[in-house]
């Protein structure tokens, strides 16, 4: 006997399959938001998704919640709006790094800042996948992209930084964590103030194959080697992922 | 009733508020920032503000559709910056009120002065087609009324509709009776009881639909039909008929205050709803040999009534934000001797 799948029910069935790319992290993400959500109960009615622009931005139309697909950047201070209107709501934001650090990167100081009880979950695969695959803020250096075929040179954004130095909750995992990965998730949401989960993603279309990933398998495993989980502390390094409160 | 002396800046306000304002927010600029130092006094909304023009607008989205009435306050520089979130909002068919209190541009230009350069912004600066419905009072009693006006046209039209302002207008103080308007009633539901999405993607319903051309042929032409709709509700004009005149001078906003003192050589026509235009305007013109549309810009709006009349429309620029009736007869006898 199967189980019955109930953190469907968080999503739009008659729209599924989603669009994104075979072996693409975006749907695993998607699974995981559900299933926190399940754990906790959310109400659908009362619970409001929003979400930025590029292949991330279009988790929120997946959703059987009301959501918003905001302009590029802008998924934090719609939310914020959300929330501050009716702060009953449970408002998560799903988007990706070029949307929150790059365009949007001034809101997320500020939304941090004022720590309007929000989540965004990032999804961080360190890539422009929608538009073909050119450089973003996370980034690392040397990687090559399309707009940097001799390798980044600029410093990847980092994240914790901005989020922690607000008191802000950051959590860090990677769509290979799995359980890791849904622990933050779940914690995020019942953090009361403004929480960040930042999942390392792949993106083999765009991204893995310029790099020499064969498939988005090899790039999960390279997640699984290049990444520890680290539970007791109060700054993740750039090879571990975690919970800061 | 009672009668009180209020800044065209604070009427905005205040009006606002008696119109059902829940939510603002907005960064400070000259010459608007009046309007967000008067609603921080208040105690039954919501005022933030925030770290640029861009957050503000996108902060009272969110919050409209989460069932606040939202309203925004900037000046040129601002409103640039919330071009791309205007188009956003008329997709997504948010109920919005944003003030635009005009200051002499382009860029930081003369900040403190009047000007009327953001005309054809309001229009076309964002990208893509919409068809916004634009208000520009031209004294403070006028502002608190269209400012009920400008949140029941919202509301009926769900989109974001513009209070044009200048800084003239926006810092005069005038005694006004503070009366009360109709007001329109919220329509749409309120995020978090329902599983609608809204995106600024072409769309049908709930979907998003980024490859049939009738779909976006039916969205532009559904926003189009309600607009032109809604503003037929907003008496938008005032005309001084003049028998003895052949001319039709066109003003708006401070500089249509000015034009009052040549009303015993000219005919007058203010329009207060600058958009959609007032089509009114086609059959008061024919009663006249001569259009002149004076502006503080270098003739912005004049293109629009030429395209409405479809026949040659002469202009004034008045510009610098210096308001000079002796410029402004100097110019007009200039286009009286060449007729």
């Amino acid at each position: 006997m199967t189980k019955e799948l109930t953190y469907l029910n968080y999503l739009k069935q008659d729209r599924l399959p989603h669009q994104w790319c075979p072996g693409c992290g975006n749907g695993i993400i998607l699974k995981l938001s559900c299933l926190a959500m399940e754990k906790l109960n959310f109400p659908k009615k009362g619970t409001v998704m929003v979400s930025g622009i590029g292949c991330s931005g279009r988790s929120a139309g997946f959703f059987d919640l009301d959501s918003v697909h905001t302009a590029h950047g802008r998924a934090l201070p719609v939310a914020e709006g959300i929330k501050l209107a009716n702060e009953e709501l449970n408002v998560m934001v799903i988007s990706g790094d070029g949307d929150l650090f790059g365009i949007g990167g001034n809101h997320l100081l500020h939304a941090s800042r004022r720590n309007t009880d929000i989540t965004v979950i990032c999804i961080s695969n360190a890539i422009y996948g929608m538009t073909g695959g050119q450089c973003s803020p996370t980034t690392e250096i040397s990687s090559k992209t399309l707009t940097t075929p001799r390798g980044n040179v600029d410093t990847p954004v980092n994240v914790q930084a901005i989020v922690t130095a607000h008191n802000c909750f950051y959590a860090r995992s990677t769509t290979y964590h799995f359980n890791h990965a849904m622990k933050c998730i779940f914690e995020a949401l019942q953090h009361k103030g403004f929480s960040f989960v930042e999942i390392k993603s792949q993106c083999i279309t765009n991204d893995g194959r310029r790099r020499g990933f064969k498939n988005s398998y090899e790039m999960l495993m390279s997640y699984k080697e290049n990444y520890k989980i680290n539970n007791s502390t109060n700054e993740l390094e750039h090879n571990e992922i975690g919970i800061i409160k | 009733m009672t009668k009180r002396l209020l800044q065209g800046n604070q009427a905005i306000a205040l009006a606002a508020v008696k119109a059902g304002l829940n939510f603002f927010a907005g960064y400070p600029i000259t010459p608007a920032s009046e309007i967000l130092h008067e609603l921080v006094n208040q105690k039954t909304i919501k005022v933030l503000q925030m770290e640029d023009e861009i957050a503000s607008i996108n902060t009272i989205i969110g919050a409209s559709l989460a069932g606040a009435k939202s309203m925004t306050a900037t000046s040129g520089p601002g409103f640039s910056l919330m071009q791309e979130s205007i188009g956003h909002a008329h997709m997504m068919e948010v109920p919005l009120v944003i003030v635009n209190v005009q200051r002499v541009g382009p860029s930081t230009g003369m900040p403190t002065f009047p000007a009327q350069g953001d005309i054809l912004q309001c229009k076309y600066g964002s990208h893509g087609d919409y068809f916004p419905i634009v208000f520009y009072p031209n004294s403070v009693a006028e502002l608190y009324e269209y400012t009920f006006n400008a949140f029941n046209a919202a509301e009926e039209s769900l989109s974001p509709v513009i209070i044009l302002s200048d800084s003239y207008v926006g810092h005069l103080y005038e005694t006004i009776e503070e009366a009360d308007y109709p007001i329109s009633k919220r329509t749409l539901a309120p995020l978090g009881t329902s599983n609608r999405h809204f995106t600024g993607l072409t769309h049908e319903g709930s979907i998003p639909e980024t490859s049939d051309p009738e779909v976006h042929k039916k969205l532009m032409k559904h926003f189009k039909t309600k607009q032109k709709k809604v503003s037929r509700k907003y008496k938008g004009y005032e005309y001084i008929e003049n028998k003895s005149s052949d001319i039709l001078l066109i003003a708006y906003g401070a500089l249509s205050r000015a034009a009052y003192d040549l009303k015993e050589d000219f005919a007058i026509y203010r329009p207060v709803r600058i958009f959609p235009i007032v089509e009114k305007l086609r059959d008061i013109a024919k009663k006249y040999k001569e259009i002149v549309v004076m502006e503080m810009n270098a003739g912005q709006y004049v293109n629009e009534v030429e395209g409405l009349l479809h026949r040659q429309v002469k202009r004034i620029s008045i510009m610098g934000g210096k308001i000079d009736l002796n410029e402004i007869s100097t110019k007009l006898r200039r286009i009286k001797k060449k007729k």
